[in-house]
């Protein structure tokens, strides 16, 4: 450990060094190669968290752990890991969430500096309020294959984690997905909702339960298989034939379209079974195999979920039998749409929104990480300035580039800044007090244990002694109108919010069930541009016939997201570009990505600092990621 | 270990394998990662930065990797070197970083060389596709990109000083050998006639100047001596070269507080800057327009020069 040595550090710095206590919240990829360095640097006071267990997809970057630590806590295995090249360093691991309650303003008062080594936007934005309340500088940091970047945010110097509203993940219209996919993504999410309808939390996902109202008196997916026992043939008919022969009658829905469903030749019914387990998971298999892989799944998956708690599975990209149920379903949809197939590595990569991860990016973002906490320790935030790693060198050769200067809070923040405010247009008379608690404030706003108040009346509140409940009611007969405004808060992050409410009818079933803005100005020119496209709706994506209010959040690429370092965690789905999807090889529509970025730069030859353009570009695939709605009860349970 | 063989043949990537690497087959593809599986690696100088190129070498799934270092274990190790356990009784780094190293990924032939570079034959480079280079002397640096120059190796040379690092690559024999962009002269003469230096290079000439007048690096030791040292060095260079570069030595102000040992956040950055740089090479995509790269840790900047 460096700060041991003397000479190494001039001697102020080395007693900063030795005696702060710092917070890693993330044992992953980043937080290993951090805590490597923050040991050897000579940091002797140091807490880790993580609430992960270790994978073997892990190892090729999360250096700490190896195959015989495969199943436990990274953080306990993270510290003895260390223990062993530095014995003299007081680590302090735990196997837990930092959303947890319990780790509140006093826990994090302990320390001088956190570093963040995330893997999802939900906890980031906990950590960024708690460190903004408690005065404590943070680092946050992400990466996303060849990208990273190291952010320094503390409260009054710089932006805060919140002070821009992070890019939302890509969403889909139920419609499409129901009845005209075009895209092999949209038969990846529509396997996915099979599956979470056959086997996971139906009453959950109303989506799904509506699908019964194609065909009028149709029962549900569910309770038809029950009914058949789950028999895999007789299910094959029923969803890859049947339902399509009532799709077809429904003419309205593809008589303007150039999509429309071919039914599949009866023979394959009772086709023998075709051998596929010799082929690599990188070729493709033909419509038989596909169709032997679903007769095999379904019977092992089903006997799962009669042996799980309450019978009720959780889609797991991991389990070889709910992915070949997905990788198999969503072939043979696409075989009725006239999609190409995708072969195994891709689907997985699209339903598991699989972030791709190497050691060196994280080891780069780690190193700087550690630069940034010796120049805050010393207080030279002026120095702190974010920085970025790029795929390949721009222009002048830069590769780790940084801003010109500390990015300065947004005066409108509705975090960090006290001025912010935020509104909320939704249907007052169909929207219920639960729905605002549980859409608005903690999935969309990242609230832990929200309070609501409105004039001194008390409408949410987080403690249950105080016997408020008004969950079942509409926000109109909570007593909310039109312009109304209320304060949101949740005292454990210290954070509160003032939101004006607008009431707006629902004209249709395409209408979101409800919108956040920034302000005022955003929700009258998003009027505006309502009413000019409204004419022109009816072009392919987004019309008419079946539409359900839900739109499905879902990762877009095969870049999309998931488990690693910073960004995916099996937590998220991440934002790519929409040419990203629908290609064949993941890895070379990474390259081509990598060639635009370069483009872009090269154009801009004055720029002195980092383009916007490239900020955003490393932003968009290095930073953003949100919660699946299935990954996050999973992350719940542990 | 028994793994089981996706398709028939030795050179298949196992099941565990796949399993292990999928993440990064999903940035660089299949063949990205069989490539790597063929490379033979050469790393030269197991201290901190050594450690930092073997740990993601070895993780990416190279074929082997020779790890040579004839070198006791140092107290100053301690600063950056994590593959030596505390409590090992192994003297010579490389035997001592062994075990750990191997245990990153067992796929990976793991070799120990103890043998001094200056002892092996100038075709020694040969039996490897890519050679890593660190705490060697100026004047074996200059000797071993010769040798792979002349044997088509690609090669690479990186080292560390304190939070300051550099490395230098040779990976089309295009451009400019390692002695000529560094010729530990007094004077810098070779390149500032033609053209505009970065920064960046005389301190990185300095210190290549003070390691091979004192032979060793700066030390904590004696930082102050050493630090007088470089000051005069840098304004010997910078004097005898163009000038317009007025004043310029007291740039380096800032950066001449740590420049000892070799720091952890640095050789975590170089390290994988060095790796990935080598393992896209293999992988044919090599930056190949620039051949220094200086990591600047004042300004927390990393930048790929042509010189
Ligand atoms: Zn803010």
């Amino acid at each position: 450990m460096a700060a041991t040595i003397a000479g190494v550090f001039n001697p102020e710095l080395q007693n900063l060094i030795k005696e702060s206590k710092v917070l890693l919240v993330g044992a992953g990829g980043i937080g290993c190669e951090v805590l490597k360095n923050l040991v050897l640097t000579g940091f002797s006071e140091l807490e880790v968290i993580d609430l992960d267990t270790i994978e073997v997809s892990n190892l090729n970057r999360q250096f700490l752990f190896n195959k015989e630590s495969v199943g436990k806590a990274k953080s306990h295995v993270a510290k003895t890991s260390v223990l062993k090249f530095n014995p003299n360093v007081n680590i302090m691991s735990h196997f837990g969430d930092i959303m947890d309650t319990k780790y509140g303003v006093a826990f994090f008062n302990k320390f001088k500096l956190v570093i963040n080594a995330l893997d999802n936007k939900k906890a980031r934005s906990h950590v960024n309020r708690m460190c903004l309340s408690c005065q404590i500088p943070l680092i946050e940091s992400g990466t996303m294959g060849y990208n990273g970047q190291v952010e320094f945010i503390k409260k009054g110097v710089s932006m805060c984690y919140e002070c821009n509203p992070r890019s939302e993940p890509r969403t889909y219209p139920m419609c499409t997905i129901r009845n005209t996919p075009k895209e092999p993504i949209h038969c990846i999410i529509w396997a996915k909702f099979l599956f979470n309808q056959l086997f996971g939390e139906t009453d959950e996902d109303v989506s799904m339960d509506e699908d019964g109202k194609i065909g009028s008196e149709k029962l549900s997916a569910r309770n038809w298989a029950i009914q058949n026992n789950y028999d895999p043939k007789k299910l094959f008919k029923k969803v890859f034939f049947d339902d399509i022969k009532v799709l077809l009658n429904l003419e309205h829905l593809y008589a303007e379209k150039n999509i429309k469903p071919v039914l599949l030749d009866e023979s394959l019914l009772d086709q023998e079974h075709t051998k596929y387990s010799d082929v690599l998971d990188s070729e493709m298999l033909t419509l038989e195999q596909n169709i032997s892989m679903f007769w095999d799944c379904v019977t092992p998956i089903k006997e799962k979920w009669e042996r799980s708690a309450n019978k009720c599975l959780v889609w797991d990209k991991d389990d070889d039998m709910m992915m070949n149920f997905v990788v198999s379903c969503s072939n043979l949809r696409s075989a009725i749409f006239n999609i190409p197939f995708k072969t195994h590595f891709d689907i997985k990569s699209m339903a598991g929104n699989i972030i791709p991860a190497i050691a060196t990016a994280n080891a780069m973002i780690a190193g700087q990480i550690v630069i940034h906490a010796l120049r805050i320790l010393r207080g030279k935030f002026e120095k702190c300035q974010n920085v970025f790693l790029r795929s390949m060198p721009n222009h002048k050769g830069g590769v780790l580039v940084k801003d010109k200067c500390i990015q300065p809070p947004n005066p409108k923040c509705n975090v960090c800044s006290s001025k912010g405010e935020i509104v909320f247009v939704t249907d007052m008379h169909n929207f219920t007090v639960r729905q605002l608690e549980e859409l608005v404030l903690k999935k969309k706003l990242n609230m832990v244990a929200p309070d609501v108040t409105m004039l001194d009346r008390v409408i949410i509140s987080s403690d249950e002694t105080d016997g408020v409940d008004m969950y079942d009611m509409t926000l109109s007969e909570a007593g909310m109108t039109n312009g109304c405004s209320f304060d949101a808060e949740d005292d454990h992050q210290n954070f509160r919010v003032k939101i004006i409410a607008y009431d707006k009818e629902k004209s249709g079933e395409e209408d979101l069930d409800f919108e956040i803005l920034n302000n005022i100005n955003d929700l009258r020119t998003a009027n505006e541009q309502n009413n000019k496209t409204k004419p022109d709706e009816n072009d392919e994506d987004d019309d008419d016939d079946d539409e359900d209010d839900c739109v499905i959040e879902q990762a877009a690429s095969p870049a999309g997201s998931t488990v690693c370092d910073n960004n995916g965690g099996a937590v998220n789905y991440v934002m790519v570009d929409e040419e990203e999807i629908g290609h064949d090889e993941v890895t070379e529509e990474i390259g081509n990505e990598e060639e635009d970025t370069e483009k872009i730069s090269n154009e801009e030859v004055d720029a002195e600092e980092i383009s916007n353009e490239e900020k955003l570009a490393i932003k968009r695939k290095a930073d953003e990621a949100i919660e699946d709605i299935n990954d996050a009860k999973k992350s719940r349970v542990d | 270990m028994a793994s089981e063989l996706m398709k028939n043949g030795d050179g298949e990537m196992s099941k565990d394998e796949r399993k292990v690497y999928d993440r990064q087959i999903r940035l660089w593809g299949f063949d990205g990662q069989n490539k790597l599986r063929a490379t033979k690696v050469l790393l030269i100088g197991m201290q901190g930065l050594g450690a930092e190129i073997a740990k993601n070498l070895i993780l990416s799934g190279v074929n082997s990797i020779t790890l040579k270092d004839h070198t006791e274990v140092s107290i100053l190790d301690r600063c950056s070197q994590f593959l030596i356990p505390r409590d090992s009784e192994e003297r010579n780094r490389a035997k001592a970083s062994l075990s750990s190293a191997q245990k990153l990924n067992p796929n990976v032939k793991v070799i120990v060389d103890t043998t001094p570079i200056e002892e092996n034959v100038d075709s020694f480079v040969t039996s490897f596709d890519l050679v890593i280079a660190t705490e060697c002397s100026p004047s074996t640096y200059k000797r071993l990109s010769e040798n792979c120059r002349k044997s088509n190796v690609k090669i690479f040379i990186a080292d560390v000083y304190g939070l300051f690092g550099y490395f230098y690559q040779d990976v089309n024999s295009a451009y400019s050998l390692y002695g000529e962009i560094f010729p530990n002269n007094a004077e810098i003469d070779t390149l500032t006639s033609t053209k505009k230096l970065p920064q960046l290079y005389y301190l990185t000439s300095a210190l290549l100047k003070f390691q091979s007048d004192s032979n060793r690096k700066p030390n904590p030791d004696t930082s102050e001596e050493d630090i007088e040292e470089l000051k005069s060095i840098i304004h010997l260079q910078i004097n005898y070269s163009s000038s317009d570069q007025e004043n310029k030595d007291d740039v380096f102000e800032e950066y001449y507080g740590e420049l000892f040992c070799e720091l952890s956040p640095t050789t975590s950055i170089i390290g994988a800057m060095v790796s990935q740089t080598a393992l896209n090479t293999v992988m044919n995509k090599p930056v190949d327009k620039y051949n220094v790269f200086f990591y600047d840790h004042i300004e927390h900047e990393g930048k790929f020069h042509l010189l």
